[in-house]
């Protein structure tokens, strides 16, 4: 059997599901990324009995499969068909892709909410008190100080969730959609060979490096003021 | 609504409970293989052979880096070709075993979980004071004590939390194995769905019965924690 | 020559990290009820010299013998596992650090050699830890963890552990130089109750009251090699190299 058979037959089949599978995870992260950070805002200084709902949210999310939640939004949808349909929102949950984007973008909110407001948590108070005496108003802090460092210190943990964001999309294709998964599954069904599931694999492994490498670049520019302090410190050190 | 989950003939149940068994029994036994694996990993990276090293860093770092679906459907599709091959080769005539979904989902979810556990085992055992061991060695124990009296409670200190998120994460992707046809909960759910033809209602009942499971194993984590942690003062 | 007296004896050693060799060739002999205190800056290879002892670091060659009979070299040069297992649980150590098992209480510490690597029950261990502990004068203690107590305590439990193995003789690898100077007394003082009763005793140590007062024996050791040794009252009244006479002129 020629391994690169697959390949070579099914190539734009692959090519096809991958830029589904980028699509979900792009759309899916970056949407969740506009709500996170008002979530996590409310996280931190909203009164803890406004907090409950919030917490009752996240705690649904974390202690739930993806896959229950993805059912409970493409299948049970389906149970309000006459009410949805009244509401004209009939058609975006018909779709299976807007159910998968929508479930990912809900799933990864509740997560990047809590990486966030980590993130928030961990900025140093000192900084937030020079913000105040300077005399900017607190939108203005939020906006310099307190997200800029929000953001630096969750970035590698937000990574990380992108990441399994992106492995958790392959659950799209159990709802018929055709990502990278799906089509593999497909086309695994028709030739009945076995390497179009390694061939999926290194698909996989090829995003996550990529990614992997492109978020470090970013990491690297983000923190480019500290890095340049440590070498400063290196450089006295070797003239000293 | 109460009709629909009473249990015998009428409701659903006892077939939700009997998929709640098949869940929990899937989600202890990849516990348990995906530790063995996990220790094996650890130990492997943290060798001193070069070879074994690279395996280990390999292992960890692919299967963490796949789509647990995939290496669902890799271990069921993949065992699954290789049995029929096989039992072709021994015996052409008789019709080859079927591979279970059930050894599948504790096959598959067993190797996840030992690649993220190697990493979790592989950081606590780095992080542990080589005094403790060298007091150990000092007063004649040998390697084996070393190991069982000082090193592995020791670890399992480091390790519990981060031991503790895996079997959570574990837990829930026991769901998945419903996609390759094993009757646990989510599978059932499925059942009474089609039979009810109330998705929603089903679905979320599922969804409270895992939220239950994670709640409650959290809970039993912590205390877990705390009794991990006695001698522990906090300075 | 080994006399029926000597306890452990050791013999041309030497101990190379890679390409530094700290330890240049030292012989060494503690007979029954010697108390032997090695002295030297730090770098000149005490702490490694006593570690090479029970082979917590083997020595590159030389030889260790307990009661005469050698810790013999087995495939490759390497020694033997199950010798070196028997020669440590004849011999107690104390470390820096003191090395409490965190996770045991302080009773727990005590008796886990005894049991574990001499197969004795857990009421006979119990009994003597118990016994020991009081010794130390922490028998109210015994059911703390390490972290809650002292660093003069942990040390004391320390002694008590090693103790608890009816060694013949005890290494002490500077035992009082992590404890805040206050705590360093009561130990200082467990460990002359014990040259009293006659312990054979190896000591690592900075405390120049205890070497000219406690110990039988004063070695003192420069660059990986013994350059001086006698009874603490010659070293000490006449110190004849020069970088022993700056050692104490430094400390003292």
């Amino acid at each position: 059997m020629d391994p690169l058979y697959i390949i070579t037959n099914y190539g734009p089949r692959f090519l096809d599901g991958l830029l589904m599978t980028l699509q979900l995870t792009g759309l899916g992260a970056l949407m969740a990324g506009l709500l996170s950070p008002f979530l996590a805002l409310a996280r931190t200084s909203a009164p803890v009995a406004a907090q409950w709902p919030l917490r009752l949210y996240i705690s649904f999310i974390r202690g739930t499969p993806l896959l229950v939640q993805l059912f409970l939004v493409y299948y049970g949808s389906g149970q309000f068909r006459p009410l949805l349909q009244d509401w004209g929102l009939w058609n975006f949950f018909r779709d299976p892709f807007n159910c998968a984007l929508f479930t990912f973008v809900v799933n990864s909110t509740a997560y990047q909410t809590e990486i966030l407001r980590g993130g928030l948590m961990g900025v140093d108070n000192r900084e937030i008190e020079a913000a105040r005496a300077v005399g900017m108003s607190r939108f203005r802090i939020l906006q310099r100080v307190s997200f800029p460092h929000a953001y630096r210190i969750a970035w590698p943990a937000l990574g990380n969730e992108v990441i399994l964001l992106m492995k958790a999309s392959a659950l799209a294709s159990v709802v018929t959609v055709f990502d990278l998964m799906g089509r593999t599954r497909q086309v695994f069904s028709r030739t009945f060979d076995f390497s179009s599931y390694l061939w999926a694999a290194l698909i996989y492994l090829f995003i996550t490096v990529v990614f992997v490498f492109l978020w470090r670049q970013a990491e690297l520019y983000m923190t480019r003021h500290i890095r340049a302090g440590n070498t400063v410190t290196q450089g006295k050190q070797h003239h000293g | 609504m109460r009709e629909l989950f009473a249990f015998g003939e009428t409701g659903w149940g006892d077939e939700l409970l009997a998929g709640l068994a098949v869940t929990l029994q899937l989600g202890v036994a990849a516990l348990l293989l995906g530790l063995l694996i996990g220790f094996a990993v650890a130990w492997a990276s943290l060798s001193r052979h070069l070879v074994l090293r690279c395996a280990g860093f390999a292992y960890s770092t692919i299967m963490r880096g796949l789509p647990e679906l995939l290496t669902l459907f890799v271990v069921y599709n993949g065992i699954g070709l290789l049995i029929n091959k096989l039992s072709a080769f021994v015996s052409p005539d008789s019709a080859s075993p079927e591979f279970s979904p059930f050894a599948a989902g504790v096959l598959a979810l067993g190797m996840v979980f030992g690649a993220f556990s190697s990493e979790v085992l592989r950081g606590a055992f780095n992080s542990l004071d080589p005094g403790q061991s060298e007091a150990g060695k000092a007063v004649g124990m040998n390697t084996r004590q070393v190991f069982m009296r000082i090193k592995l409670p020791q670890a399992w200190r480091f390790a519990l939390p981060g031991l503790g998120n895996l079997w959570i994460n574990l837990l829930k992707d026991t769901a998945l194995v419903s996609i390759i046809a094993l009757n646990d909960l989510m599978r059932m759910t499925k059942v009474a769905v089609g039979a009810t033809k109330q998705p929603f209602t089903f679905y979320l009942a599922a969804a409270l019965i895992y939220w239950a499971l994670c709640v409650l194993s959290e809970f039993g984590l912590d205390r877990l924690e705390k009794r991990a942690n006695r001698g522990i003062v906090n300075r | 020559m080994v006399d029926n007296d000597t306890v452990l004896k050791a013999e041309a050693i030497y101990k190379s990290f890679g390409a530094l060799e700290v330890l240049k060739g030292v012989d060494i002999t503690a007979r029954k009820q010697d108390v032997i205190s090695i002295l030297g800056a730090s770098g000149s290879g005490k702490s490694t010299l006593l570690r090479c002892l029970n082979f917590l670091e083997p020595p590159t060659s030389g030889k260790v013998y307990l009661h005469g009979k050698e810790i013999s070299m087995g495939k490759g040069g390497k020694p033997d596992q199950k010798q070196i297992e028997h020669l440590r649980s004849h011999l107690g150590m104390v470390f820096q650090q003191f090395n409490l098992w965190s996770h045991r209480t302080v009773l727990e510490n005590v008796m886990e050699g005894p049991v574990i690597v001499k197969g004795e029950s857990k009421a006979v261990a119990r009994q003597r830890a118990e016994v020991l502990l009081d010794r130390v004068g922490l028998a109210e203690r015994k059911s703390m963890y390490p972290s809650q107590l002292s660093g003069g305590q942990q040390q004391r439990v320390a002694i008590a552990r090693a103790l608890a193995m009816e060694p013949d003789a005890i290494l002490f690898d500077e035992p009082t130089s992590a404890l805040d100077p206050e705590l360093v007394a009561e130990v200082l003082k467990t460990m002359k109750s014990l040259a009293e009763e006659g312990r054979t005793m190896i000591v690592v140590t900075h405390e120049m009251s205890f070497a000219r007062d406690v110990s039988t024996h004063v070695i003192f050791m420069h660059e990986g090699k013994i350059l001086e040794q006698g009874t603490p009252a010659e070293m000490f009244s006449n110190p004849r190299t020069e970088p022993f006479q700056r050692f104490i002129a430094d400390v003292s």
